[in-house]
């Protein structure tokens, strides 16, 4: 058996790799595969608790982050069209309708 | 013997698919083109699942393989398709935005594995399986969770027609939002 600790520490260098990219990059789909990734670390940390404890509430809230990425996915993607549409670029240094 | 084996085996598989799934999201932050990052986030989203597999979540790889890598990454890649951005590279960012950037996140990593190391101390794994299987999880699903599963499932009818009015190019949206703002 792995030790959970190992798990955490992989979760957490990959949430910092998707920190990273939403900091650096320009591009929106980038960015956005970024917070995906993001949101795959913190699942790896709720099953290696579920796993640590023997609790099944982690597995279910990894079912309901999926489902809510999904959703996420296909908003996140439509307001990148739309975009797209109205500017010709998905670069987000360009989406700057609501500047103050 | 075997039985030390099979513990080997473990930390090998654990250490090959952690190195494939850093490496791939570092491909993925790094890499200019869209279409290779994408790709190296399906890649990086399968070793993820060999970790559901490890952390005896069968179910959970299953379901990481079909909604993460074929789902919402082939969403992402018929995007990117549709905009036609394969062949548009990213130009550099600015320097110190990209300086930041990388100091910021490197050393929000080093607070986070020092904290682990210091403060998330656990005991001795429960002995016996862990069950996590569909069955287990499908009757606590429909049982004690059977309202928030209800409420995803509006929220998904929401996001449907949401992402529908949003990327239509009907004349009615276009009309409301201006194409070009004065400066």
């Amino acid at each position: 058996m792995i030790p959970t600790h190992w798990f955490l520490i992989l979760s957490a260098i990959l949430f910092s790799i998707g920190v990273c990219g939403v900091l650096t990059r320009r591009n929106g789909i980038t960015i956005f595969m970024s917070i995906e990734l993001m949101v795959n670390a913190v699942n790896l940390t709720f099953l290696a608790y579920a796993r640590q404890f023997h609790q099944l509430h982690g597995l279910i809230f990894v079912f309901f982050v999926m489902a809510i990425a999904a959703a996420e996915a296909a908003v996140g993607l439509a307001i990148f069209i739309s975009l797209f549409h109205h500017r010709e670029t998905i670069d987000v240094d360009e989406a700057n309708l609501m500047h103050w | 013997m075997p039985h030390a084996l099979s513990y080997m085996l473990e930390y090998l598989i654990f250490f090959v698919f952690a190195t494939i799934a850093v490496v791939f999201a570092l491909m993925v932050v790094l890499h200019r083109n869209p279409v290779i990052g994408a790709l190296s986030l399906v890649v990086a989203f399968f070793a993820l699942a060999v970790m559901y597999v490890l952390l005896e979540a069968p179910f959970l790889a299953a379901l990481q393989v079909i909604v993460y890598a074929g789902a919402i990454m082939v969403l992402f890649l018929f995007v990117i398709m549709l905009l036609n951005l394969q062949h548009r590279t990213e130009e550099a960012t600015r320097p110190v935005q990209q300086f930041l950037g990388f100091t910021t996140s490197a050393a929000f990593l080093i607070s986070l594995v020092y904290y682990i190391g210091k403060y998330a101390v656990f005991g001795k794994l429960p002995d016996g399986r862990f069950a996590s299987d569909a069955r287990t999880i499908g009757i606590r699903l429909f049982e004690a969770y059977v309202f928030p599963f209800e409420m995803v499932s509006i929220l998904l009818l929401a996001a449907i027609v949401g992402a529908l009015l949003l990327s239509s190019r009907g004349a009615a949206t276009r009309a409301e939002i201006p194409t070009e703002v004065s400066e």
